[in-house]
């Protein structure tokens, strides 16, 4: 059932599948290219969020042009599968996301080194976080309100920016001084990316249990 | 014939519009007409039922059982065609079928192939290149292929050609053949004067009447005659009453009375749709 | 079997369709046991409501007209001269009811009445 679920997520940005695969491909190449080294991770990031954001929206824009989950709702499949296999996507996305990066700095005739476990957590843990963010908002607000919500929250990052960057800093002392090896940390990141996932579902499903669809 | 679904003082606030303790019963084997014009609440009660909007207060029953608690067992065991579809336009039949059979378990693929043959659906088109009445058509067989026992349609025939309209309740008929029940909202009442066994009107976030057809039909006429057959009195019979300086026309919810009072009057058989405007109009 | 429903008079339309299904079982039309189709297919074939032809059914059986066995249908039951005798004389009791009904709205005395039935009386022994 949810197989079929997630699968519907996917037709529904099926026009956008061939341009978002050459772009997970070409995208960290072309980041690393312009970083040179030390690329590795803002590349792998920076584009697994633009496929993953993008994927995402798609789905969600055809699901509130097309209004079918009001059908999905009426059939055996209850609000909390239909949000269970929204979260499910996303982290296939992620996956995916991995499994081409980690194809193209295999196969790619240049210095694109593979992800070490600490830059997959960190990376793993702040999709997460974004997502977590998203995901329920959108369930709250509805797909057009939560663009706008979602437009104000850019707009507003380069301001808030610097100020959140200037506390980690700060804090970034403590930070290193965890007696855990970087791996450890890599792997608590997603430990931590897996609570905060399983926290923003809980949310979701309350929040769309309650919807007029 | 037992009821197969019983709805107790629905009710739901909804902007400035009301559900108002909305009580009826759906019996086994028949095809209940659920009528009103625009806005009534049909589409909101069908929502209300289908759990697709939270109700204030109110209980909705399916065999005995409270829709409440046995949700899965409930949706499992009814067919739904929803207004306009509700389908994802870029997904091919296909496609949607496969998503929407996955959620039925007893999901009845070789009957799905039968229906699909029988309409001339193209399984490997996209939703949206369907015309209105192939639409209709595909939402049917996405309907009837689990073996449902009761079928809940939202305005089926809105949009749609008197042809297609007339196929359509062929296919009903067959379907209560077989002892499966309908329910189906209408504000075309023309189709429903040939098929309905069971109408309910609704108006205003109100039941107006829920009945019989054969009865409704029998109780009520369109009465025609001299003015001077009118009194007072016999005024009183009737729903809706136009008076003209050639005579008067109106109707009545009691023809007995009106054979009984009035004597050289004249008196037609209504359709469903006049006797649904006199109860609005009043 | 033929059911005609007309708007002519003013009884419901299970009255009428129990009517005639009664004259065509007197008649002789319907044999005994023979199947009655089912309640659905009646209706759907007379346009009328299933809730009707139940209705039809279930009276037709309570006067012993037909039985019905579940799963299997409703079938003419073994006549029974009797009732069937009773009925038929009920039958013309209401028929001559409404003659008598029309010919009083009409202003047609009680002697002008029989004068009918006399008439129809000679013309069959003619």
């Amino acid at each position: 059932m949810l197989y079929h679920l997630v699968k519907k997520d996917f037709l529904l940005a099926k026009r956008y599948w061939i341009v978002l695969l050459i772009a997970a491909l070409v995208l960290p190449v072309f980041i690393h290219t312009k970083l040179m080294a030390g690329g590795e991770f803002p590349s792998f990031f920076i584009s697994t969020l633009f496929i993953a954001y993008l994927m995402f929206n798609s789905a969600s824009m055809a699901e509130d042009k097309f209004r079918g989950a009001a059908y999905l709702c009426a059939t055996p499949y209850t609000r909390k599968k239909l949000v269970i296999a929204k979260y499910v996507m996303v982290a296939v996305l992620f996956a995916a996301c991995y499994l081409l990066y980690t194809l193209t700095a295999l196969i790619a005739p240049l210095e694109l080194r593979l992800l070490n476990l600490y830059e997959s957590g960190l990376a793993v843990l702040i999709l997460q976080i974004a997502f977590g963010v998203i995901i329920p908002i959108q369930y709250r607000f509805g797909y057009e309100k939560s663009r706008y919500i979602f437009f104000f929250m850019i707009f507003i990052t380069p301001f808030v920016m610097p100020s959140v960057i200037k506390l980690l800093q700060n804090s970034s002392m403590d930070w290193s001084n965890i007696p855990l090896s970087q791996p450890m940390q890599g792997l608590l990141f997603v430990l931590l990316a897996a609570v905060i996932g399983a926290a923003s579902l809980l949310i979701s499903i309350r929040v769309y249990a309650s919807r007029d669809l | 014939m037992k009821p197969i679904l019983e709805v107790n003082e629905l009710t739901k606030q909804l902007g400035s519009f009301k559900l108002d303790n909305v009580s009826f019963s759906l019996t086994e084997g028949c095809i209940t007409g659920f009528i009103g014009v625009n806005g009534a609440g049909k589409t909101t009660t069908i929502k209300l039922l289908l759990g697709l909007i939270q109700k204030d207060a109110g209980e909705i029953k399916f065999f005995g059982k409270s829709i409440q608690n046995n949700e899965h067992e409930f949706k499992n065991r009814i067919g739904i065609v929803l207004d306009d579809g509700y389908f994802y336009d870029d997904l091919t039949l296909l496609e949607m079928k496969n998503v929407i059979a996955a959620s039925y378990s007893n999901w009845d693929n070789r009957l799905f192939k039968r229906n699909i043959d029988r309409f001339g659906l193209p399984l490997n088109q996209r939703i949206g290149t369907l015309s209105k009445g192939m639409r209709m058509k595909y939402a049917i067989a996405l309907a009837i292929s689990h073996h449902a026992d009761l079928l809940i349609m939202d305005e089926p025939t809105s949009g749609l050609d008197p042809q297609v309209r007339l196929e359509l309740m062929d296919i009903l008929l067959e379907y209560v053949g077989e002892g499966k029940s309908v329910f189906l909202s209408s504000h075309i009442t023309s189709d429903l004067d040939k098929v309905a066994d069971m109408l309910i009107l609704i108006h205003g976030g109100r039941i107006i009447f829920s009945e019989e057809k054969d009865l409704l039909l029998d109780k009520h006429g369109l009465v025609k005659g001299d003015n001077k057959e009118l009194n007072e009195q016999s005024k009183a019979l009737f729903l809706t009453l136009d008076e003209t300086d050639y005579g008067f026309s109106g109707l009545t919810a009691d023809k007995a009375a009106v054979r009984r009072q009035m004597k050289n009057v004249y008196i037609e058989r209504p359709s469903i749709e006049d006797i649904m405007l006199s109860y609005i109009k009043r | 079997m033929k059911i005609i429903i007309t708007n002519t008079s003013d009884l419901p339309i299970y009255q009428k369709i129990k009517d005639q299904i009664k004259q065509a079982i007197l008649q002789g039309e319907l044999a005994e046991g023979e199947m009655l189709p089912s309640i659905r297919a009646l209706a759907n074939d007379l346009h009328v409501s299933v809730l009707t032809t139940r209705r039809v059914y279930d009276e037709l059986e309570a006067e012993g007209f037909i039985t019905t066995k579940a799963g299997k249908g409703s079938f003419v039951a073994k006549e029974n001269v009797e009732l069937l005798m009773e009925s038929k004389r009920r039958m013309v009791e209401s028929k001559l009811t409404e003659a008598w009904e029309a010919a009083r709205m009409l202003g047609i005395q009680k002697s002008e009445l029989y004068a009918m039935m006399d008439l129809l009386f000679e013309e069959e022994e003619e």
